[in-house]
């Protein structure tokens, strides 16, 4: 087999040499040792020694070109053997070409002119180097820094933030650019999130997961009317406390003898209609509305009873109340309340109220307030009648006794404070007295 | 100027009679013949290593000591294997005359697993700690510093082993000489300084850059008897590190020998030669050690011509196998890159 | 619990260790007789000879180079430099020998040794005699770095790093020297790479070391009055490092400032900083991290200048209040 004559590497980074001159030729003797190659590297002339003796064979580099190191460069052809022994020449032909192409297409596939740090700047800022203009042949760092500068938004981060700021805004999907920081240079930092979330959460109580609703127009009557009444009436608000015990026995009596006479229970609420329109003709301030400045009373007492509906409230009246039996009131609310759930009140019905009750006793709520229904000049809140240990007499002594709550709300414009409150004396007097009571019959 | 100028003669006589020496120096023939071994082995191994970093097959450079044998065979002979070894960057010779399994050192030559080193250290870093053989020092004289320490353990555990230092005229120049020589001197430690001058510490002439002074008449300055002879003559190496070992032995302290040899090669891979002469090199390999001594054993026949063939042939197997098994040994674990950083 | 002071804890661990393992020695400049430049090692001598105390020349280089080389065939040296300064004579025993030997010979050596190092400011030595050079040791693969900052560490460390396998740099700040704690009678060991944690809080962690450990103490215990709660980390080994016991405190007081005396520029805080990045912790910064350290100077001699040079009380105060009411 001939020795491959292998071009040695010499340098630790090396991997050619410029074959400067061949000492000897093809067919001449050479000795382990001795000088064979004279080549060039970095501008240093080495000579290449013979590994082997024997005759020189196949020269694959000739002078004045470059051969790779540690690669086949010629055969030392041992004795007896001759260039047949060679090995096939293809293999180490077919090596020089295949570089050759390589070289080519590495040339061919040079990218866009550009300093190395400009390259290395536009990798980082993960800028297309096609995008960049430039002022020279090469584009250089102060092309990638001018076009930066041109660039708008050339922070990537719009919103200083801290990191403990981020990692909440993100675990709770608060957008950081809603946010107002109050750390140096408007970083924003926890605290900021914090008081967001706090917000969010309260909004979050009123809001439900529901599908909103689409105001009726019913609701949107109220709705206005309401905030109306709020925002122009100065409200007074008074609470009295009833002794029920009388008027529930009264009311017994009422029912005795409507079931004796095949009539219709008594109700509290005709009770409290018949009452209150009772105590009205005699408070007219009670009974009275606004205009012009001037304060108006009406002639006639129509106590409005507010009712629950699944769309909304509506108000129905009791014309003349104060002129009506307990039968007759009794009768009355009955009509109203079933005519009101199957909306079928008509518009007289709700039109004409001079004075509202509004009960939420049946709910067991034992005092509220509520916003005059304009233009009245009045409303009574009525509390759930509770059975619980109350001082019945001078001596001190506690007997449980039903008692509920009334409370008024009325315009001030119209009534004052003591108007109201000998409204209200007047109102619990007779509800505590069975004897007036049975003179309002 | 210079050391060759001032110096003295050779503390040796040179051998001229093979036989007479060896019987002086109650060597046998089995000892000759194997520092003859030694020797060409070495010089097998570092040709293999030459071609095998031609063939780009070594990773990093080298540093061979073609034409130094001799230093490594004498001493090699005259060191009991518990004595430590602590080896400068040029010490293939050394590892190899110190028993090393030259399988090991082309492994790690090679950066092979299997390697000394598992392929951490490379050619420069050979070390083998339970065989006594504390490493190679890739900074230039840095064991004559560790040297002391290991003096001072020998003491502390009252053995009969001595430190054995080697390094080269380049590192005689180093601070630390006088630093370790000092302390070992001061307290009569078991270490033997051997300084192998090859003349050149890369391209620095031994001459150009070191002092008046000898570096002999530096150790004796320090109170450390000194030597000062031709490290191409194998046995007087052998007799006078033999000596030098004895002393270092008896609890009397340290020694320093100097063996004057020649870096026939370049410093390392990418060494041109530019600053010496090829008049000069051929001087010096006229007086190629193992030529030198292949003629005294021919002569004195302590050996024949055919023994001498069949030497070659035997070293080149060894060597040729060493290639083998390191060519077939794996990488090392990438995963395992930073393993060894602490124990 | 007895009270002793830093240099008492020292001694104990060496002198105990020395009775408990032979094959523990000591080796260093005036350490006999003398005692040591800063009393450390006196009276061993007088237990264990010159058998085992190895009075060196003034040999930086060799004194390392030799516990490299003791270490490597068995023994266990804790050698001595006069002052932290003078690595900068034995680096190439530190860099290149201790630290490279077990992985340069694949696994085969084992440098078993400790160098014992007084560094720190405070006692008017001026600027070769007063340096805090930790952070050039925590770059180097394969040596530890370790830090005490009370008596009962500094015992429970030196015991840990002279059982070490590896090459241990054991700093002593020259101000604690005479500073007391208590210390349990008997051995214990305390693990290298475990930070203690010198005292809890809420708003602002401090990592710091040796001196500054105390005087972060007390600026916390300033700042309490003013609501802010200081959590303290006292890494105590710098390398290996505990990072995670400092990430759990940055996760839990989402503000960080790392105090050390040793210069700013390159210095440990910014590893401490590093680190915290590319951790969990990140996420819960409130604030950017913040150094404290000393500035980028030699350590001057005047009294004076020799203080502004490095962190104090009051800087620390002020760095705090800084950092917690964004005012940075």
């Amino acid at each position: 087999m001939p020795i491959p004559f292998i071009m040695p590497k010499m340098d630790m980074d090396q991997e050619e040499v410029f074959i400067d001159q061949w000492l000897k030729k093809e067919g001449d003797f050479i000795e382990k040792g001795e000088p064979v190659i004279i080549v060039e590297t970095d501008k240093i002339t080495s000579e290449v020694e013979a590994p082997a003796s024997g005759t020189l064979a196949r020269l694959l580099y000739q002078e004045n070109e470059t051969a790779p190191v540690t690669k086949v460069v010629a055969y030392i052809l041992v004795e007896g053997e001759t260039e047949a022994d060679l090995p096939v020449l293809e293999i180490s032909q077919d090596e020089k070409p295949v570089e050759t192409a390589q070289s080519e297409i590495s040339i061919s596939e040079k990218p866009i002119a550009a300093t190395a740090l400009a390259m290395r700047i536009a990798k980082a800022e993960n800028i297309d180097l096609n995008d960049v203009p430039s002022k020279g042949e090469k584009i250089t760092k102060e092309d990638i820094d001018a076009y930066l500068a041109a660039k708008p938004n050339k922070h990537r981060v719009e919103t200083p933030a801290t990191p403990a700021a981020r990692r909440i805004a993100s675990e709770n999907r608060i957008n950081l650019k809603t946010i107002e920081g109050t750390g140096p240079r408007s970083r924003v930092q926890a605290v900021d999130i914090q008081g967001a979330l706090d917000q969010k959460t309260r909004q979050a109580q009123t809001i439900s997961s529901l599908e909103p609703i689409e105001l009726t127009s019913m609701r949107r009557r109220i709705s206005d009317r309401l905030t109306t009444s709020y925002q122009t009436i100065p409200h007074i608000f008074l609470t009295v406390e009833v002794d029920m015990v009388r008027a529930e026995s009264f009311r017994k009596q009422l029912n005795e003898t409507a079931t004796d006479q095949g009539m219709q229970k008594i109700s509290l609420t005709t009770i409290l209609v018949k009452v209150i329109s009772g105590c009205l003709t005699k408070h007219h301030f009670l009974n009275a509305f606004l205009e012009d400045k001037k304060i108006h009373f009406w002639d006639d007492v129509n106590i409005g009873i507010a009712t629950a509906l699944d769309s909304g409230l509506i108000v129905p009246v009791i014309h003349h109340a104060d002129k009506l039996s307990f039968q007759e009131i009794n009768q009355k609310v009955k009509t109203l309340s079933e005519k009101a759930r199957e909306d079928l009140l008509t518009r007289e019905e709700i039109l004409g109220g001079t004075f509202t009750i509004s009960n939420l006793g049946m709910y067991g709520i034992t005092s509220f307030t509520s916003i005059i229904n304009p233009p009245q000049s009045a409303i009574l809140s009525v509390g759930a009648i509770k059975r619980r240990p109350v001082v019945v007499d001078e001596e001190d002594s506690i007997n449980v006794r039903p008692m509920m709550n009334l409370t008024l709300a009325a315009d001030h414009r119209i009534v004052d404070g003591a108007v109201a409150a000998n409204f209200l004396v007047d109102l619990v007097d007779t509800l505590e007295n069975p004897a007036s009571l049975k003179e309002l019959k | 100027m210079g050391t060759k100028k001032i110096r003295a003669e050779y503390d040796n006589e040179e051998t001229t009679d093979v036989f007479q020496k060896a019987e002086a120096l109650g060597l046998s023939k089995p000892d000759l013949v194997w520092m003859y071994e030694v020797m060409v082995e070495t010089r097998h191994f570092e040709e293999m290593a030459t071609t095998l970093y031609g063939l780009g097959k070594v990773h990093g450079t080298m540093h061979l000591s073609i034409g130094q044998e001799a230093v490594a065979a004498g001493t090699g002979l005259a060191r009991k294997a518990s004595d430590y070894l602590l080896n400068h960057h040029r010490g293939h010779g050394h590892f190899i005359a110190s028993g090393a399994d030259v399988n090991k050192m082309m492994a790690e030559f090679l950066g092979k697993d299997t390697g000394f080193c598992r392929g951490r250290g490379g050619s420069m870093h050979i070390a083998d700690v339970s065989a006594n053989i504390l490493g190679a020092q890739g900074i230039v004289g840095a064991q004559m510093g560790i040297a002391p320490g290991v003096g001072m353990a020998i003491k502390m555990k009252k053995t009969d082993q001595i430190a054995l230092v080697i390094f080269g005229d380049g590192a005689a120049n180093r601070g630390v000489f006088q630093e370790s020589l000092n302390m070992s001197s001061i307290w009569d430690l078991p270490v033997v300084y051997l300084c192998e001058n090859n003349h050149y510490g890369m391209s620095a002439e031994v001459e150009r850059v070191s002092g008046k002074v000898p570096f002999r008449d530096r150790a004796e300055a320090l109170g450390v008897p000194g030597y000062f002879i031709d490290g191409n003559d194998v046995l007087a190496v052998y007799e006078f590190m033999k000596n030098a070992f004895d002393h270092a032995r008896s609890g009397a302290g340290p020694v320093f020998v100097e063996t004057e040899t020649y870096r026939i090669l370049g410093h390392s891979k990418s060494d041109r030669n530019l600053y010496r002469s090829k008049e000069e090199i051929n001087n010096w390999k006229e007086k190629d050690p193992i030529q030198r001594f292949k003629k005294l054993l021919l002569e004195g026949d302590v050996i024949t011509e055919d023994q001498i063939e069949d030497i070659e042939k035997k070293m080149t197997k060894v060597i040729d196998d060493a290639v083998t098994f390191a060519e077939n040994s794996p990488e090392p674990n990438i995963e395992d890159v930073t393993e060894y950083v602490y124990a | 619990m007895p009270e002793i002071t830093l240099r008492q804890a020292i001694h104990d661990a060496i002198i105990e260790e020395m009775r408990r393992d032979s094959t523990v020695f000591i080796m260093g400049e005036d350490i006999g007789a003398y005692g040591g430049a800063f009393g450390v090692t006196a009276g061993i001598l007088e237990e264990f000879g010159t058998e085992r105390v190895w009075e060196t020349p003034i040999s930086e280089e060799t004194i390392v180079d030799s516990a490299v080389g003791a270490a490597m065939v068995g023994m266990r040296p804790v050698a001595e430099l006069m002052f932290m300064d003078f690595m900068g004579v034995a680096m190439d025993p530190l860099i290149n020998q201790a630290a490279k030997a077990r992985y340069m010979f694949g696994g085969k050596a084992t440098i078993p040794m400790v160098l014992r190092m007084p560094n720190g400011s405070g006692t008017g030595a001026a600027a070769q005699h007063s340096q805090s050079l930790e952070t050039i040791l925590m770059h180097i693969p394969g040596l530890k770095v370790v830090a005490p900052s009370t008596p009962y560490d500094a015992k429970g460390l030196l015991l840990s790093a002279i059982r070490d396998p590896n090459p241990v740099c054991f700093l002593e700040h020259k101000l604690l020297y005479k500073s007391k704690g208590e210390v349990p009678d008997g051995e214990y060991t305390i693990p290298l790479g475990v930070a203690d944690v010198k005292r809890e809080g809420t708003d602002l962690t401090i990592v710091t070391s040796e001196i500054m450990v105390h005087k972060s103490l007390s600026a916390a215990e300033e700042v309490i009055k003013e609501g802010i709660s200081v959590e303290i980390i006292d890494p105590r080994t710098l390398q290996p490092l505990d990072v995670d016991t400092i990430t759990q405190s940055v996760m839990k007081t989402g503000r960080l400032l790392v105090v050390h005396e040793a210069v700013k520029t390159a210095g440990w805080a910014g590893e401490i900083m590093a680190s915290v990045s590319e951790s969990p912790a990140w996420d819960y910064l409130d604030a950017p991290m913040r150094r404290l350290a000393g500035l980028d100077v030699p350590i001057p001699y005047n009294r004076l200048l020799e203080r502004a040079s490095v962190p104090q009380e009051e800087d620390i105060i002020r760095e705090i209040r800084a950092i917690v009411n964004n005012q940075y």
